[in-house]
């Protein structure tokens, strides 16, 4: 019995097989961007030989498949999705267009304002009106619906959103005017926003719903060949698909909410640094994973990854709650430049994966953060990716010395000592920003890496931080693809009741708890969960009356809240609004706005068993030596070479060293301690031991 | 007037070891990261609309000369001259500024830019010595002026604006002073949401303070401060470029204010722009005599107004600290509309007249480098604050309309934001969702889209204005409006057409008449019978309508920016009937072929009153008032 995750990346598509004993098979697979299906199924070939078997033996054995894609993203950020309409309420189809009326970029008088999602004339208004109780102020025109679904069939539209003022507390409206669509346009799909995401806030909820019904013909069709593919190949059950939210769900639940699969892969990181720190004893992490174009961080507290409701897909609000992955521009293949002022910056821009870093050779002739490791000897040229892809240290030398050293007056190796310093001070930043400037002290928590080149930086990064633990799972080189292997089921529900901690009507509120409630564990039985395995975790969005923003804070569940539920729930909003703000006003009450239910079906973890720390280590022995900068020292030096694949459980590696492997490679600084423990992960103790 | 932007030779920084110029980088990045976390604390646990969406607030870093070392994305007609009141301040209390201070300071004849704008400052101390200030400007709700708002053209001298504070301790060494406090809150309206902004402003503050605390501790504050000093070099040199790029020569422009509150109408602004070098100065010198109202200038937005078109001239990516400031003097005569005398209301200095003080530098430079300057925007027209005072059992309730904004200008290469704001903003705010509107306040929203034919037309077109009608559902709502360019629309530039002006009506649903109101003014609207219309400004055009991409013209007309009409007339292409039109390619080209034989002015209008929306919207038994009081 195993479990498989399937991550489409940019580049490479990764799989993960997790035996029943928790040892993990990794396979990487060139990404085909014309047909991601069929690096799928070359993958689990791969895979499947991996385990010396046939791809129909290990679908069979699968008790589970979940899978990221990139299929939704993609077609928001390339912008080729089909023709779609929106219905709004009459007087307001310019929502989408207005936004939240913010231009970014102060100073920039050339950031053009982004395109909406929908032409304007296909936004059609409607006479209808709902009021902030519920009630009707003007009824809904049906006729006009029809003839605007006349129209916009008319015009080629695959897929309608429909979004009306308040059909948050009202949604009849909406349904009634989707149903009409229906009528009309039987070909068309047709997304309610209330359906996908009853927040108060037009401008986010209408775009949850026009970019629900962008990204919704794309995936159906995916999705229904994905199934029959890959069930066609051997598996059993469906595959699940991995969701925003750091949960999976099966097809048709993420069909009925379809901004639920954008950014599904990067969402499963939290996942697999979770898992790893709890089998370790650690309940609060900081997961960093570096890619080609971006360096991804989420914080992850109490076993539990932070969660945000402002996630923007290009510029455009995805609506729903979100696990909060912190990206910037910060990777592998990120350019570094000095401007006109003298001053050395790197990135945003990327060389991508074509023509990729220098040191490809594939014409890339700008200094990237790779060129910059292999100018200080921590790659090496001839064993990049298991021997896959050979690097050209010359050109690399030539890209840092043109456009880093030369401009600062700096030899090639202090540049792109330069350059790693800047790299690393931006990542450092963005740690800082999810923790330090959300009232967290990063020291109290444990680094974990994943990306092949995490492990160069992961040293650095925590000195600065002042993090002593750092996690190197062996699976860092495909951390999301395992992370979907021990990811559980996850659909969030909300609903709005306003109120003030001393105005609230508690019956009302023990109704709405009952209520979603009912409908997520309905809808797990509906998954096959049992009732032990399902968990449902309440939170409510609270600020000070007058306020703007609210706090998102975890509530306890009650049959039935009286006082003490309450007081509980407004400590745990001043406590909160203090830490993240610096001041508390309790003489105030709390206002409510949403209240959250989420419904977790547990998947029973093939191993969840502790990794104990290893009692004895062994110092391993190295396989050579290499050549490679120490940023302590300053200066090259030569340091010990070990191989991530020679190390065995109870090894340890003293730092300076560097520790190479096919997708991963780890730098350690001068009383950097390594331990190899009985998962074959990597834990190394920063800064203690050593001489 | 006395000199300009007084540069003190630095004193507080020390030699710091060898340039290396990795470090500079990576402290430079931490000053601005510091001033993004101050921003993000202050946005999210403001309490006021003012604060948490239009972002009429400020945060930096100075040091302790004080020159500032950063304000990341803040407001620049806050920050220009900041430095003057953080100098202020430390004069005031020399000798007595100890850890743990907070100082609030609000006083437009010190060297605050106006009544409204509180400055909140900490100073940071570092082994010992003062070397930094944390400081935040945020505009009040309330300053408990004579009537509710903090921003009256109607105020006839600085008394009738509210509160006036000269430095003043507001925290000793971490205590509150709870008795100053108390006295700031009793003079003051929603004085439990202005509490919570001034917690928000300090919150803000000593996040600044322990971080850079930190970073002294980190590099050693003398590492810090000699990167403090390459910083302000770095963007020194960098502006020196780029003004040296910038053609030599004395350049002039001229602009008109609706009115002054009290009816005077076309209030005259005038520049002269003189770029020599690296450096620039600008003039406003015979400007017309100071407003009655509270259209004047304050010393600190003079000196802000003339220098922040400058800084979205030269690369976006330079720091704007101290480095760019100082090579741009201003000046301008005292008694003006730009810089007024004592005791004269500067209740409206960060908008009214430094948005036309801005404008005016765009319409002198446009022709001189057409690729940097961009055509005019909405100058904080239809952003009306409103009231109830809790009739039909309502508590007292205002809140500030963002959503019917004006626009802003196209630039070469890209059309215009919608909901602008202002020049002061620069399109930096954010609107209240409908829906929290019609949750929090006894009013409902009927409308809020798009006006055609707003745009100014161009080869890129202005940001649309936009229709937003407001219907109260209890009270008589007190209105009060303090905007500018309703009657002397946004420039269009380089060939482009002016905005559409717009302008602000209540109309009674019984009889169907409209009463007009100029851009400035104070009265109410019935519940029983009426509802509240504004109809803001498109941005202006730039570059001439009939070189726009015709395919696009034909889009615009589809999508219902622009009319059938004004395309065949002003865009010279010429549609089909269709929803989803077809161009005309032989009639486009013979019209196109005639309008490229018509001159059209560099930058238009040239006369004050040259919108036609009033006339336009005016019908029978409608009327206009002018500056109206309540």
């Amino acid at each position: 019995m195993l479990r498989i995750g399937i991550d489409i990346g940019g580049t490479f598509t990764d799989l993960t097989a997790l035996e029943e004993s928790g040892r993990a098979h990794l396979w990487k697979e060139p990404t085909t961007p014309a047909d991601p299906m069929a690096a799928i199924l070359t993958g689990l070939e791969g895979l499947a030989g991996s385990l010396d078997r046939p791809v129909a033996e290990l679908l069979g054995e699968a008790r589970l498949l979940v899978h990221g894609t990139t299929i939704a993203t993609n077609t928001v950020i390339q912008r080729n999705g089909p023709r779609i309409g929106l219905l709004a309420t009459k007087g307001f189809r310019d929502v989408l267009y207005f936004r939240d009326a913010w231009k970014p970029e102060r100073f920039n008088m050339r950031f053009a304002p982004p395109e909406p999602f929908v032409e304007r004339f296909l936004r059609r208004g409607v006479s209808e009106r709902i009021g902030p109780a519920g009630q009707v102020v003007a009824p809904l025109d049906e006729d006009e619906v029809r003839r605007h679904a006349a129209y916009l069939g008319e015009h080629g539209v695959e897929a309608v959103a429909v979004a009306f003022l308040w059909s948050i507390v009202n949604p009849d409206h909406e349904h009634r005017a989707a149903a009409i669509l229906r009528e009309e346009l039987p070909d068309a799909y047709v997304v309610c926003s209330a359906d996908v995401v009853p927040e108060i806030r037009e401008w986010e909820r209408t775009s949850a719903a026009v970019l629900s019904a962008y990204v919704l013909p794309g995936i159906d069709a995916y999705f229904g060949r994905l199934k029959s593919d890959i069930a066609a190949a051997g598996l059993g059950e469906d595959p699940l698909i991995m969701q925003l939210n750091g949960g999976c769900a099966p097809i048709d639940e993420v069909l009925k909410r379809p901004v639920y699969a954008l950014h599904s892969g990067p969402a499963a990181a939290p996942a697999a640094a979770a898992h790893h720190a709890g089998r370790r004893g650690l309940r609060d992490v900081i997961t960093i994973d570096m890619g080609g174009t971006s360096f991804d961080v989420c914080l992850v507290r109490e076993g539990r990854a932070a969660r945000s409701r402002s996630i923007r897909v290009d510029q455009q609000p995805v609506g729903v709650e979100a696990v909060a992955v912190h990206s910037v521009g910060a990777g592998g293949g990120s350019i570094a430049y000095v401007d006109e002022g003298g001053a050395l910056n790197v990135g945003p821009r990327s060389a991508g994966s074509v023509p990729g870093p220098a040191a490809y050779g594939a014409g890339g002739t700008e200094p990237t953060v790779t060129d910059a490791n292999v100018v200080l000897g921590y790659l090496d040229p001839e064993a990049f990716l298991g021997g896959r892809r050979e690097l050209r240290a010359d050109l690399a030398e030539q890209a840092i010395a043109a456009g880093v050293g030369e401009p600062l007056g700096l030899d090639p190796v202090a540049a792109a000592a330069g350059v790693i310093r800047v790299v690393n001070a931006s990542m450092t930043a963005a740690v800082r920003a999810v923790s330090v400037e959300r009232g967290l002290d990063p020291r109290n928590f444990a680094l974990v890496v994943g990306g092949g080149a995490g492990g160069l930086h992961a040293s650095a990064l925590a000195r600065d931080l002042g993090i002593e633990r750092v996690v190197i799972p062996r699976e860092a080189g495909t951390l999301c693809a395992f992370g979907m292997t021990v990811t559980d089921v996850r659909h969030d529900y909300l609903q709005p009741l306003h109120c003030t901690s001393d105005s609230l009507d508690s019956a009302a509120l023990d109704a709405l708890y009952a209520g979603l409630e009912e409908r997520g564990r309905a809808r797990l039985g509906d998954d096959g969960f049992a009732a032990e395995e399902i968990r449902v975790e309440r939170s409510v969005d609270a600020r000070y009356p007058g306020q703007v923003y609210e706090l998102t804070v975890a509530i306890p569940a009650a049959e039935s809240y009286g006082p003490e539920h309450l007081a509980q729930i407004e400590d745990a909003f001043h406590a909160e609004h203090e830490r993240q703000f610096g001041y508390r006003r309790e003489e105030l009450p709390v206002e409510f706005l949403h209240w959250r239910a989420a419904a977790v079906g547990r998947m029973d973890l093939l191993h969840e068993g502790a990794v104990a720390a290893v009692a004895t280590t062994v110092a391993a022995a190295p396989l050579g030596e290499r050549r490679v900068y120490v940023p302590a020292l300053g200066e090259v030096a030569a340091v010990p070479l070990f191989k991530v694949e020679a190390l065995a459980t109870g090894s340890r590696v003293d730092g300076p060293a560097v520790v190479a492997g096919d997708t991963t490679t780890i730098l350690l600084e001068p009383g950097d301690v390594l331990r190899c423990d009985e998962d074959d992960s990597f834990l190394i103790e920063v800064g203690k031991g050593g001489d | 007037m006395e000199p300009t932007q007084t540069m003190t030779t630095p004193t507080a920084t020390a030699a710091g070891g060898d340039y290396d110029p990795i470090t500079f980088s990576v402290i430079l990045s931490r000053f601005d990261a510091i001033v993004e976390e101050m921003t993000r604390v202050l946005e999210k646990s403001a309490w006021t609309s003012i604060l948490a969406l239009a972002h009429d607030y400020s945060c930096a870093i100075y040091d302790a000369v004080p020159r500032q070392v950063s304000m990341y994305d803040a407001l620049p007609i806050h920050t220009a001259s900041l430095h003057i009141a953080v100098r202020e301040i430390a004069e005031a209390f020399e000798g007595e500024i100890n850890p743990g201070d907070v100082f609030l300071f609000n006083d437009p004849y010190s060297g605050n830019t106006h009544v409204g704008d509180f400055v909140t400052a900490a100073p940071v101390f570092a082994d010992g010595r003062l070397v930094f200030w944390s400081v935040t400007k945020g505009h009040q709700m309330d300053t408990g002026a004579y009537i509710p708002s903090s921003v009256v053209a109607s105020a006839a001298d600085i008394y009738q604006e509210g509160i006036t504070i000269p430095p003043m301790k507001m925290v000793e060494e971490g205590v509150l002073r709870e008795d100053f406090f108390r006295l700031l809150l009793a003079n003051l309206r929603y004085a439990d949401l202005i509490e919570g902004d001034l917690r928000a402003q300090i919150g803000s503050i000593e996040k600044a303070r322990q971080r850079l605390e930190e970073l002294c501790a980190q590099y050693g504050t003398d590492v810090v401060l000699r990167y403090v000093d390459e910083i302000i070099g770095y963007s020194s040199r960098r502006a020196g470029q780029e003004f040296a790029s910038m053609p030599d020569g004395t350049y002039t422009a001229e602009g008109w204010i609706d009115s002054d509150g009290f009816g005077r109408e076309h209030i005259r602004v005038q520049v002269e722009v003189e770029i020599a070098g690296e450096e620039v100065r600008v003039d406003y010198a015979g400007s017309d005599p100071q407003a009655r109202g509270g259209a004047n200038g304050s010393y600190a937005t003079s000196q802000a107004a003339g220098a922040v078109p400058f800084l979205y001239y030269i690369d976006a990516d330079i720091p704007h600290n101290h480095g760019v400031i100082e090579r741009v003097s201003v000046s301008a005569e005292e008694g003006t509309v730009c810089y007024a005398k004592f005791p004269a209301s500067t209740s409206v200095a960060t908008i009214v007249p430094s948005d036309l003080m801005q404008d005016v530098v765009n319409r002198a430079m446009v022709e001189a480098m057409p690729e940097r300057v961009p055509a005019g925007g909405a100058r904080c027209g239809n952003i009306p604050q409103f009231a109830g005072n809790g009739a039909d059992g309502h508590s007292p309730w205002g809140f500030m309309l963002f959503n019917n904004a004006g626009a802003g200008g196209a630039a070469k290469g890209n059309d215009g934001w919608p909901l602008w704001y202002n020049q002061a903003a620069l399109g930096g705010m954010k609107i209240q969702p409908i829906e929290q509107l019609e949750l929090l306040y006894p009013v409902r929203i009927d409308r809020c889209e798009i006006d055609v034919d707003s745009v100014g037309f161009g080869q890129w077109l202005g940001g649309p204005g936009n229709i937003c009608a407001v219907r109260p559902l209890v009270d008589e709502m007190v209105t009060i409006t303090f905007g500018d360019a309703a009657s002397n629309p946004p420039h269009g530039a380089m060939g482009g057409g002016q905005g559409s002006g717009g302008g602000q009506y209540v109309e009674d649903e019984q009889t169907g008449k409209r009463r007009f109101v100029s851009s400035s003014g104070a009265f109410k609207v019935d519940h029983t019978r009426e509802v509240y219309v504004g109809v803001s400004t498109g941005g202006g055009g730039w570059g001439n309508p009939h070189e726009r991409d015709a395919e696009q013209v034909r889009i615009d007309v589809r999508d219902g920016i622009v009319s059938r009409e004004a395309a065949a007339e002003v865009f010279g292409v010429v549609l089909s009937a269709d929803a989803d039109p077809v161009i005309d390619a032989d009639a486009t080209a013979a019209r196109r072929g005639e309008l490229a034989k018509v001159e059209r002015p560099v930058v238009s209008p040239t006369e004050p009153n040259a919108s036609p929306w009033l006339k336009n919207q005016m019908r029978d038994g409608d009327t206009y008032e002018l500056d109206p009081l309540l």
